[in-house]
């Protein structure tokens, strides 16, 4: 029927105006909140992994923050793009490629002496314009039941081998994974990247779509072996509070300990207080959340890693600047390449 | 009396498309009012914000250009776009156009449940989709276990063309069925059957009468699965297709390389001209499907005898795939975690934002459509035509660069309203205008600029007969194009976390939150309010042209 | 062209100028691209007559009505309703403040308004609005059915709710485009007639183009034919019918015999002998009479021979062969008085004949 009813129309018409009202309200509402001083974050770091602290900084310092969540990569832009006007003050980044990226568009200022000499140079900016605040190794997940430690090898190389054929497990679109394969281009060149890679693939490597998938398949017992991060056997164990018997290997030397870290951003108008949250996050409460929330390394010297985790000085990280992480357009081209994505 | 008059004999005789289309014309020829050209144009300058910013952008590379534009994988990757494009938009309208014709046309039993159900996968977020089919059809996923009792060890990978090519034709042949949808009303039925009295059969007539009816509502559909495709990037990289937009991306992500990401966003907008010009081919000179005397409403169905349960099969399947893997896998996180019940606080707070972002959006890009189309139809011409067309440049665009077109402006030139609801509305509107405009035009066509006329006659001025005629009648047109826009605009990520006021959460960016920590018990309960909503604003859509 | 208008308002030229007129036009042109839709129209409309707009498809006649309504702007020429400029070169009234009405080919009724709220469209703030609405309706027959929707109504009633909307406000001058052609046939015939006895009730001054010659002929107190862009003439219908003044217009109001002639003050001679003229005229010319002035008698020696017959019922249409190889028509009412196909007639032309000069117009043609 043609709407010949007049009244119902009308009262379509009237409901249809009051919600509009009601969303216009709700939109001016929302533009009223204005705290004096507040700092401004651009993390890339998700909301679900840093609200607590965020919540935390605010009581303990009187500081409030306005927070902005989104891919590391696309926080960067974003402050490239805005330009004079960046409302932003701190940048936290999940991964150092993207503040090396900054650094190199001379949008971050150099950190103060004191507060750069908490972390150890190999986690933070050579030059002092970013600090690594936590960090989380690349490691091999196994299932000690069916692989005993002995039989695990000691380099990369190792799952190269006939034995390995179809047993290791790995998830190349993952993030993580390649800034790995990234490192591995920096320290032992694009060659020898491309040759493991090929070799890997040749072994019949199983793909997977994220860590937690390779986590679950190696607790299946599906493959024997994964290359993952750290700290998700640790947090997936909390979140169960089931035994789960399964344990992280580190390879005795190249690994990879990448970080999340910050910066403060140069048209920043609240330097002081940005640095505050800076220094905050080096010091005792932010690191120890670190440790006991998300089981990354705290990076501050003084605090201890989680006692299920081998201390940070014991491994043995490549040696690279971590602001080089940044090729992430040629690590894809190899895994391409290679056959591998 | 007998004549000799050379039209004497036809007046008994309806009068011809030609000549109706000549009165089109007629009408058309007045010039719009300034207001109207004013309006259109600024409209329409609005859309040309993200190319003006890739231009800039792009300018400041110089001779690079050609370095970039040259590398061998550029040009692959253009083309994997290309044939993506070209392939995700035969199967979706082959799928639209089967399940519109089957759910409006024929005796299927259950027609409206099919109808509706199967327009539901346009409420899924590709990103969430893409996943869900990863977990269902992917590598050690749910029908592999399914089937590793009978000894499949391996089923054919989903990555690459394959699966991309499955996960966006799901997820966009909503599009392509609506228009259609819409077009099988409009058309005659006294059409259909004076083909059949004429000896065709019913397939004859479908082929021969129905089918190039429809093309201008298969082509509007089509076009916006062809735009859907080209700007999607949760869906390829979720099924590591190497398109387009994830080189952009790489580009962005990777590299931080904003101006090589600009100059391959531009490329991207040159395909989306050649895709508007072959669209506009298509869709013929407009015209109406009804004339004003036609008072018949009779419609018969098509029986469709044995083939019944192949078709109620098709659809099932359809759904299936489309609808309910996706639930399904939500509803498994939502019950794999037990303390699922605290996922539901704070709902209400961020779907409140969620629909308020996209209420006003829906509103505005109706608003922003109206002077559009109305110029575009009412006054056809070279620039009227541009003006329209400028419209479609931001559908074809991944959701970053239109973000990062907005900061660049607002920062500079808005800092008032740089992160304001404002930016991130303005954002939905150049993402999303096309949707608006699409469903407008498709009303506006079937209202005969005479109507309009009438009123002027009857002293009514421009203004006045376009709020007491042309938009009462319109309306039809533009709840469906609030609507489509409105769900569009739920499921936004990109602009939505780029451009949002600092801390506005959505429901789309709660659920990226926690797929990113693969916490994806959280993101099931925000995923299913974000489809249940959405499925209401669907369900509106359909009731409302139940009605028409 | 010109010669025409000049020919019908030589003949009233003071009595024109003490009526008024409703429309007046002065020159309109107006092109289309590359092509002129009007070129010089000039035309005047008595108040209370009801003109036609007569022409075949395309010859301009919908452009010089629209322009009058204000929906063209001509490009140059001058457009007055009820005294009032409201089209020229420093002059444009928006149709809105033209106080016309319009009945469109396709009604254009408003498919969300009923019927009443359709009529009562244009009287928006009226005074005595109910009433009038009433009035109308029941003018136009339509009380019965005010509360339906437009789809609910047959053609005719659809057609006539139009005017009803179109005569509610009282408008100056009404204006009917191509009215009856959605019609069927058979119910065509009644509802012109029905728009006629509205219209002279409402007592208003209307316009309707057609391309139709029997319905101008039946229903326009004036018709003004149009070719090409050019109002060719413009008369009363029988008038234009018996006098039309020139070749083609005489042609497009029906069935014409053209034979070539020479001419003599107020007669001409041809090949049917010599015919009285209705003007004077010398030389050679083309001369016109209408079917039904030719005469016939059954002769076997007549110079004719019946070579076709067509029966209408009411009347007949014969066509002649005459021994010079000329084809006449003839169209005889009542019944058939022997007159087949195959027999010999003589012909013969009482009534007064029209001569236009030989030049002038298109070479003896078939008619």
């Amino acid at each position: 029927m043609t709407p010949s009813n007049p009244l119902k129309n009308s009262m379509f018409v009237m409901l249809l105006f009051l919600v509009g009202v009601g969303l216009v309200t709700r939109a001016l509402w929302l533009e009223r909140v204005d705290d004096e001083g507040a700092i401004t974050i651009y993390s890339g770091r998700s909301e679900e992994l840093i609200r607590p602290l965020i919540d935390q900084f605010t009581e303990d310092t009187g500081i409030p923050v306005h927070i902005r969540y989104g891919q590391t990569a696309e926080m960067a832009a974003t402050i490239m793009e805005e330009g004079r006007n960046s409302p932003a003050d701190v940048f936290f980044a999940q991964d150092a490629g993207a503040l090396g990226a900054l650094t190199q568009a001379g949008r971050l200022v150099a950190l103060p002496d004191d507060l750069l000499q908490a972390v150890e140079t190999r986690f933070r900016s050579p030059r002092g314009y970013w600090i690594g605040v936590s960090g989380r190794a690349r490691v091999v997940v196994y299932n000690p039941d069916r692989v005993a430690s002995d039989q695990l090898p000691d380099d990369l190389a190792g799952f190269c081998d006939e034995d390995w054929r179809r047993r290791v497990g790995w998830a190349p679109s993952n993030g993580s994974f390649q800034a790995f394969i990234t490192s591995l281009r920096i320290t032992e060149g694009e060659d020898a990247a491309a040759a493991w890679l090929t070799c890997m693939r040749d072994n019949h490597t199983r793909d997977y779509a994220r860590n937690t998938a390779i986590i679950a398949a190696v607790e299946a017992g599906e493959i024997d072996a994964g290359l993952v991060n750290h700290y998700y056997i640790h947090a997936m164990r909390a979140q169960r509070d089931a035994a789960m018997n399964l344990r992280n290997h580190y390879f005795d030397s190249g690994v990879l300990v990448n970080v999340a870290g910050v910066g403060i951003v140069d048209t920043s108008q609240r330097k002081a207080q940005a640095e505050q949250f800076v220094r905050y996050l080096l010091a005792e409460t932010a690191q120890r959340y670190f440790t006991d929330q998300t089981f990354e390394y705290p990076l501050a010297t003084q605090v201890e890693p989680n006692p299920a985790l081998p201390p940070l000085h014991t491994l043995s990280t490549p040696d690279m600047d971590l602001s080089d992480l940044d090729d992430l357009g040629g690590t894809l081209r190899l895994l391409e390449k290679s056959g591998v994505l | 009396m007998p004549t000799n008059s050379p039209g004497g004999l036809t007046a008994a005789t309806p009068p011809s498309t030609v000549s109706r289309r000549a009165q089109h014309a007629r009408g058309a020829t007045k010039r719009p009012s300034l207001s109207l050209r004013t309006a259109a144009g600024v409209v329409a300058a609005l859309m040309l914000l993200p190319l003006i910013y890739l231009i800039i952008r792009t300018v400041e590379l110089g001779p690079q250009i050609l370095e970039i534009l040259a590398r061998p994988r550029t040009i692959a990757v253009f083309f994997n776009s290309l044939g993506l494009t070209v392939a995700v938009t035969a199967s979706s309208v082959l799928i639209g156009v089967s399940l519109a014709w089957l759910t409006v046309r024929t005796d299927l039993p259950g027609r409206h449940f099919w109808g509706t159900i199967t327009c539901l996968p346009l409420v899924l977020p590709s990103y969430v989709g893409a996943f869900a089919l990863i977990a269902a059809l992917g590598p050690n996923g749910m029908l592999q276990r399914l089937l590793a009792p009978l000894g499949v060890e391996r089923l054919p990978s989903i990555y690459g063309f394959p699966g991309a090519w499955l996960a966006l034709t799901l997820f966009t042949y909503p599009y392509v069925q609506l228009s259609v949808r819409a077009g099988l009303r409009g058309l005659d039925p006294s059409i259909e059957d004076a083909a059949r009295s004429l000896g065709r059969t019913s397939s004859q007539v479908f082929r021969e009468i129905v089918l190039p009816h429809l093309r201008p509502a298969i082509a509007a559909g089509a076009l916006l699965v062809a735009l859907y495709t080209l700007s999607d990037f949760g869906a390829v990289s979720l099924l590591r297709f190497n398109a387009f937009t994830r080189a952009i991306y790489v580009q962005y992500t990777g590299a931080l390389d904003r101006g090589a990401a600009a100059v391959l966003a531009l490329l991207l907008v040159v395909l989306t001209f050649l895709i508007l010009l072959i669209e506009y081919r298509l869709r013929g000179r407009a015209r109406y499907y009804r004339s004003g005397t036609g008072t018949s409403r009779t419609r018969t169905r098509t029986r469709l005898g044995p083939w019944r349960y192949p078709a109620a099969a098709f659809c099932a399947l359809i759904s299936l795939l489309a609808l309910g893997v996706p639930v399904l896998v939500t509803g498994y996180w939502l019950l794999q975690h037990e303390a699922g019940g605290q996922q539901w606080v704070g709902s209400l707070t961020i779907m409140l934002n969620s629909v308020t972002a996209s209420g006003l959006a829906s509103a505005a890009c109706v608003l922003a459509a109206l002077p559009i189309v109305i110029h575009a139809v009412r006054h056809p011409g070279p620039i009227s035509r541009l003006m329209e067309r400028c419209a479609y440049i931001g559908h074809a665009l991944p959701g970053i660069v239109v973000a990062l077109a907005l900061v660049f402006f607002g920062a500079r030139y808005a800092p008032y309203l740089y992160q304001t609801l404002f930016m991130l509305i303005l954002a939905y509107v150049i993402l999303f205008l096309p949707l608006a405009v699409g469903s407008i035009r498709a009303s506006l066509l079937q209202i005969s600029p005479r109507i309009e006329e009438a009123a002027r006659t009857l002293g009514y001025t421009p203004r006045r007969a376009l709020y007491s005629v042309t938009l009462p009648l319109l309306r039809p047109g533009l709840f469906t194009g609030m609507a489509l826009v409105f769900l569009t605009c739920m499921k936004e990520l990109p602009a939505t976390l780029i451009l949002g006021p600092t801390g506005f959460h959505t429901l789309a960016t709660r659920i990226w939150g926690a797929t990113e920590e693969a916490f994806f018990a959280r993101a099931a309960a925000p995923a299913l309010i974000l489809v249940l909503i959405s499925a209401i604003s669907i369900w509106i859509i359909l009731e409302h042209e139940e009605k028409e | 062209m010109k010669q025409a208008t000049q020919a019908n308002s030589g003949r009233t030229m003071t009595e024109e100028l003490k009526q008024t007129h409703a429309i007046r036009c002065r020159a309109l042109c107006k092109a289309f691209g590359d092509v002129e839709a009007a070129s010089g129209v000039t035309l005047d409309v008595a108040a209370g007559r009801f003109l036609a707009l007569l022409g075949p498809s395309g010859c301009g006649k919908t452009t010089v009505l629209r322009m009058i309504a204000g929906f063209e702007t001509p490009d140059r020429g001058e457009v007055e309703i009820g005294g009032r400029r409201v089209g020229g070169p420093d002059v444009f009234v928006p149709p809105e403040q033209r106080r016309i009405g319009m009945v469109f080919q396709e009604y254009a009724l408003f498919p969300h308004l009923t019927v009443e709220q359709n009529t009562a469209f244009g009287l928006n703030g009226r005074a005595h609005r109910s009433e009038r609405i009433h009035d109308v309706l029941v003018l136009v027959g339509l009380e019965g059915v005010k509360d339906r929707m437009p789809h609910e109504l047959s053609g005719g009633q659809q057609q006539r709710v139009a005017l009803a909307r179109a005569l509610a406000p009282r408008p100056e001058v009404i204006l009917l485009d191509e009215p009856f052609s959605n019609l069927d046939a058979g119910l065509r015939d009644r509802v012109r007639q029905d728009v006629r006895r509205i219209l002279r009730k409402a007592g208003v001054t209307a316009v309707f183009v057609t391309h139709d010659q029997e319905e101008a002929l039946s229903l326009a107190d004036e018709i003004a034919v149009m070719i090409d862009g050019h109002i060719m003439q413009a008369d009363r219908p029988e008038r234009l019918y018996r006098r039309p003044a020139t070749h083609r217009v005489a042609t497009f109001l029906g069935d014409a015999n053209f034979l070539p002639g020479q001419a003599s003050n107020d007669r001409v001679e041809c090949e049917v002998g010599t015919l009285p003229l209705m003007e004077d005229a010398e030389g050679e010319v083309e001369i016109m009479f209408r079917p039904e002035d030719l005469l016939l008698t059954l002769d076997e020696n007549g110079p004719g021979e019946i070579i076709e017959r067509t029966y209408f019922g009411h009347d007949q249409m014969l066509s002649i062969r005459m021994n010079t190889g000329t084809i006449l028509k003839s169209r005889l009412v009542g019944c058939c008085r022997g007159l087949h196909e195959g027999e010999r007639v003589r012909v013969r032309v009482d009534t007064p004949v029209m001569a236009y000069p030989y030049a002038y117009g298109c070479p003896v043609a078939q008619a």
